[in-house]
């Protein structure tokens, strides 16, 4: 049984994978890469990670997707001219991956099957997890705010407004 | 185990239900007047300025990136506060020196005016 959902899932995650870089619209890339996020956040769940895969769902879904998003709008990659052909067919490929991804999550909602298969030794629930992340890699927890911080300030500096040379020496 | 899940799925599938009703009873239902300001796309209300298809200033860039890490940081309070009790003063003071850590970061960038919109 688990094996069965991680056959769709690894499908669905090599398809979605493979449309999104071969997808000429850079909108439409980003839509299969959020399939293929939700299928890979169902595999962490197969292997009995729930944290990590709403983790999954949270950090790479709600907000790595919105990076890839800017990126767009900021380049102007998204294309201007109207798409041709009937418009049921660009839905066809993106519609199919979003029906596998949910009938994988309702078959694990209905029927759960890290306990069917008889392994619930690798099920790590969020209280083993904060347990041993506060516990045993506490320290490990403070590195990550430094990388965090370095990230934040890194982003500010990358970012930040300066006024080109040739600007400069016309204003002086 | 999974009973936990249930309310989650409960609400999804009001969520779906609501969405696809509402759309379909208010087709079946609905009078249909078209005119040109109806179908025009919605805007918040606005009439339209110019494209969508412009070049966005890369300050939505940083404030993204920017939003990623503090997302990052309130992740990781999930597994900290299902286990709160248990870890007692020293997750709380591990999570404290955590989020002193990053308040430092959100305090240069404050001070520094990336979060400003000029």
């Amino acid at each position: 049984m688990a094996s069965i959902l991680f056959y769709i899932l690894a499908f669905v995650l090599l398809a979605a994978t493979l449309l999104c870089v071969t997808c000429r619209n850079p909108v439409h890339a980003v839509i299969y890469l959020v399939k293929g996020f939700f299928a890979l956040a169902l595999m962490f769940y197969l292997l009995g990670a729930p944290l990590i895969a709403a983790w999954e769902v949270i950090v790479y879904v709600g907000a790595i997707m919105v990076l890839f998003l800017f990126i767009i709008m900021v380049l102007e990659l998204a294309p201007r001219e109207q798409p041709q052909g009937p418009g049921w067919k660009r839905w066809v490929p993106g519609l199919m991956l979003a029906a596998a991804v949910i009938f994988c999550s309702l078959l694990i909602i209905f029927q759960d099957p890290s306990a069917a298969s008889g392994n619930p030794a690798h099920f790590v629930g969020p209280r083993a997890f904060g347990e041993a992340l506060f516990g045993r890699f506490g320290l490990a927890v403070e590195v990550v705010s430094f990388q965090l911080l370095f990230a934040a300030v890194g982003a500010y500096y990358l970012g930040r407004y300066q006024p080109r040379e040739q600007d400069k020496e016309e204003t002086s | 185990m999974l009973d936990n899940y249930l309310p989650i799925f409960t609400l999804i599938l009001i969520a779906v239900c609501f969405a696809i009703g509402s759309t379909v009873f208010s087709g079946l239902i609905g009078q249909k007047k078209p005119s040109e300001v109806k179908l025009a796309p919605y805007e918040c209300g606005m009439p339209l300025v110019g494209t969508a298809r412009e070049r966005f200033s890369v300050k939505f860039y940083i404030i993204a990136m920017l939003f990623i890490v503090f997302d990052i940081e309130v992740v990781f309070m999930y597994p900290w506060a299902v286990m709160f009790k248990r870890l007692g003063m020293f997750g709380f003071v591990e999570m404290g020196v955590f989020i002193l850590i990053l308040l430092v970061g959100y305090i240069y960038v404050w001070k520094k005016g990336a979060l400003e919109w000029e």
